[in-house]
């Protein structure tokens, strides 16, 4: 079966990104989009009303489907996991460029009603400033950088953070609150140097 | 900013953190020594933390809070029903602007009266469904039947080509559950949301509906100006009677359409215990449901939320929400009372709580003036621009106590009135005439022991204030036109407006006069200014036709704003305005009244008001 043979690549693929070949993760990430791409809409028009996406979830059960269960080690599922926060951070991102480009290129006015109500440009250029503001704390602060993107894009709780990158789950709450207190002043303006 | 640098901010943030109020400060003062650079980034991102913290800023996960995003690009991947340009029905399609639940809405303009409006097609499949089809059609029945400016206005509902569509007013904004989002709101701010939704409630009580499903989603505020409209009357009963409660199997069908299996229709967390317990619904629960989402406003977090749907039940009915900390204990009184567990103790109608909610709001400006105003009365005041501020304010002020009351005696139907009699663009007598006239004339009236006293007086031109003298304008002009007047207060910084015509008082809040029409504004009280010393202005503008700048203050004119124009920006574009305005007019001055002609087709005239 054509998914049987794709999750055993993706799985290879894990495994050698998790080896130090850089290229494996060009490999992964299109597959890996794709894949949580679909299941994230597939969860929203299941919840249109509901609004509640369960990134966690939406990871895992990529997870399930994408990697082969037999031979999974551990570590694999947390590289899986760190890979995928990546993505879904891709994914809103792309989604919010877009956005904001069909209101500018469409030209309509910004007008909501009713259910349309909750579909704000705001949205978008929220995300998309805070998306900025990462990557310049990145540039700073890699670690910092990883555990707001593990944490915000990813869903992970601290525990599945300090596993992912190694260290204690207290650096973890402590690189959360300084993160977290960063972007606020970046996004809010209140820190401006 | 270096990595060397950050390292050491956030070693200090770190530590600091964990630390109480006053160890805090001297931690990162002997810390940072003579650093103040250091000192002051610290100190920054500890307030940053302290309000991210409180405002719940990236709580929760990116995909849920950017959820929407992903349902407008699957929305986006269907072809819409309608394209761009086409006619449908009395409408020509001019733009998709997304989708909904129920459907595809689209910017349209009805060419019968020509105007724009949002047009909300039911998507086909969705006809067929006759559960969905009568919340569309109970959605439009009940919005249309109600007419006030913070409930949604539906033009039209009804059927082309097999489609079922609603046309209704286009509102630019954003719902309060998004505006709350990352943001803390000003004390000012709740009070005016929660004002506004009460008055709409009012409305639709008065109409003997209930909404039964306010929550943060289903109240939208206008970008532009922060006027609120309730949405989504789809869930809302009529009721057999005022203040009676719906019979049981009404209430049950009720609640099957709220919780059919597989479709939640939306949060439980305001639910009221009458609704949890699916018992009789009436008025009071609107009642609940606004409190909750004060509540919400004001300690940034919903009182009552469980980890499961059933937990959330329990709380409702049994838990009393932690008390609002900071807030004023008077709004604590008000958010207590609307949210007793016990429907009889709550307010019992909607105008009780709004009451409360305008006098709460008045004492607070007051407060805030006599804080702002007490020490420089002190000290020297620096300038006199310091000194026109404060003025201002408390001309403001006058004028808020004035309308208040104003809304409070004449306001529901005078708002009434005003909605129906918006005169449509296509109305409008051609009058092409290049020049423009104003005649204009002044009542004054003394006051003694806030009582009117002697017969009041009438002048033109300039006005020179006396102790408690109140005034009233009045105009007229050979030519139909645009009127709006606008009182500018003592030279300040910040240009401050208050809007006094077009008002929801007089000329049924329309700023269209007729050609002759006289007008006295206040229609039925006097305008009270400050007493204290300094020249203010009232401006003038009459043009032919409707003045695009000055469009938006449309919307101060009515109760709730009472003509004070908040927005700094709104109060900067009218300074733009009335700036760059046209040449001064002449002004013909005789014993009673005055005259100004323009050329062309605006004019423009600032009355002096001085004090002494």
């Amino acid at each position: 079966m054509a998914r049987t043979s794709r999750q055993h690549e993706i799985t290879q693929l894990l495994a050698e990104w998790r080896e130090g070949n850089q290229s494996a993760l060009d490999e992964l990430y299109p597959l890996v989009y794709d894949e949580l791409h679909r299941l994230a809409r597939r969860y929203m028009s299941r919840e249109r009303k509901g609004h509640t996406l369960q990134t966690t979830a939406l990871i895992n059960e990529a997870y399930v489907r994408l990697v082969d269960q037999k031979n999974v080690q551990w570590a694999n599922r947390s590289h899986f996991f760190a890979i995928s926060a990546q993505i879904m951070r891709r994914i809103l991102i792309d989604h919010a460029r877009r956005q904001a480009y069909a209101k500018r290129g469409g030209g309509a006015q910004q007008v909501s009603l009713e259910e349309a109500a909750t579909v704000t440009p705001d949205v978008s250029a929220e995300l998309l400033r805070l998306d900025e503001a990462l990557k310049s704390l990145a540039a700073m602060d890699p670690r910092r950088g990883q555990v707001v993107e593990l944490r915000y894009f990813g869903g992970l709780s601290n525990e599945e953070i300090a596993g992912v990158l190694q260290v204690s789950e207290n650096t973890v709450t402590r690189d959360w609150n300084m993160a977290r207190a960063w972007l606020y002043q970046q996004l809010t303006g209140s820190g401006a140097n | 900013m270096t990595p060397e640098r950050w390292q050491q901010i956030s070693r200090i943030f770190e530590s600091a953190i964990l630390l109480d109020n006053e160890a805090r400060a001297a931690y990162v003062a002997n810390e940072c020594g003579r650093d103040e650079s250091l000192r002051v980034e610290v100190e920054k991102l500890i307030e940053s933390h302290g309000q991210a913290s409180a405002e719940k800023f990236m709580d929760g996960v990116a995909a849920e809070a950017a959820a929407s995003l992903l349902i407008i690009d699957e929305d986006e991947q269907r072809p819409p029903v309608l394209t761009k340009g086409q006619q449908f029905g009395s409408y020509v399609i001019l733009d998709a602007l997304g989708a909904g639940g129920m459907g595809e809405v689209y910017l349209a303009r009805d060419t019968r009266l020509d105007r724009t409006v949002a047009l909300k097609v039911l998507s086909s499949d969705i006809s067929q469904d006759k559960r969905r089809m009568q919340r569309f059609r109970q959605e439009a029945k009940v919005a249309s039947s109600l007419n006030q400016p913070n409930i949604l206005t539906v033009f039209e509902f009804g059927e082309v080509d097999q489609l079922t569509f609603i046309a209704t007013e286009l509102v630019d904004g954003e719902t309060l559950r998004h505006y709350l989002h990352g943001k803390k709101l000003k004390l000012g701010e709740i009070l005016d949301i929660s004002i506004q939704v009460l008055a709409a409630l009012d409305a639709a009580h008065e109409a003997r509906i209930v909404h039964r499903d306010i929550k943060p989603e289903n109240v939208m505020i206008r970008r532009r100006d922060h006027v609120v409209k309730v949405l989504d009357f789809g869930l809302a009963k009529v009721t057999e009677k005022r203040a009676s409660t719906m019979k049981a199997e009404e209430s049950e069908a009720a609640t099957e359409v709220k919780t059919a299996p597989g479709l939640v229709m939306g949060t439980i967390n305001y639910m009221s215990p009458e609704q949890a317990k699916a018992s009789g619904v009436d008025e009071r629960t609107d009642i609940w449901s606004t409190g909750v989402m004060m509540y919400e406003m004001v300690a940034g977090k919903i009182p009552f939320s469980g980890p499961t749907t059933s937990h959330t039940i329990v709380q409702i009915l049994e838990k009393e929400p932690a008390p609002l900390g900071n807030a004023p204990a008077e709004l604590q009184r008000i958010v207590t009372k609307a949210m007793s567990k016990d429907p009889d103790e709550r307010y019992q109608t909607a105008k009780d709580m709004l009451i409360d909610l305008r006098s709460l709001k008045k004492r607070l400006d007051v407060q805030a003036e006599i804080d702002r105003t007490s020490s420089p009365e002190i000290n020297v005041p620096a300038d006199d621009a310091n000194l026109g501020s404060q003025k201002k304010r408390i001309l403001v002020l006058a004028l808020i106590a004035i309308a208040v009351v104003t809304a409070t005696i004449f306001g529901i139907n005078m708002w009434r009135s005003r909605t129906r009699t918006n005169i449509p663009a296509a109305s409008q007598p051609p009058a092409p005439v290049p020049e423009r006239t104003l005649t204009y004339w002044i009542t004054v009236q003394k006051f003694r022991n806030g009582r009117p006293y002697q017969k009041p007086f009438t002048q033109p031109g300039e006005m020179i204030f006396e102790q408690d003298y109140q005034i009233r304008v009045h105009l007229r002009s050979p030519e139909p036109g645009y009127l709006y007047i606008l009182n500018e207060g003592p030279a300040s910084t910040e240009p401050q407006y208050v809007v006094l015509f077009p008002s929801s008082t007089a000329n049924n809040g329309s700023p269209f006069l007729a050609a002759g029409q006289r007008v006295q504004i206040p229609e039925q009280s006097w305008f009270e200014f400050d007493r204290q010393q300094g020249v203010e202005k009232l401006w003038l503008v009459f043009s032919e036709d409707a003045v695009a700048e000055l469009e938006a203050v449309k919307q101060f004119a009515s109760k709730r704003t009472v003509g004070l124009v908040t927005d700094p920006e709104q109060n900067k574009a009218i300074q733009n305005f009335l700036s760059t305005a046209t040449p001064m007019p002449a002004a013909e001055k005789s014993e009673t009244l005055t005259t100004l002609k323009a050329t062309g087709k605006l004019l423009v005239y600032p009355i002096r008001l001085e004090h002494h």
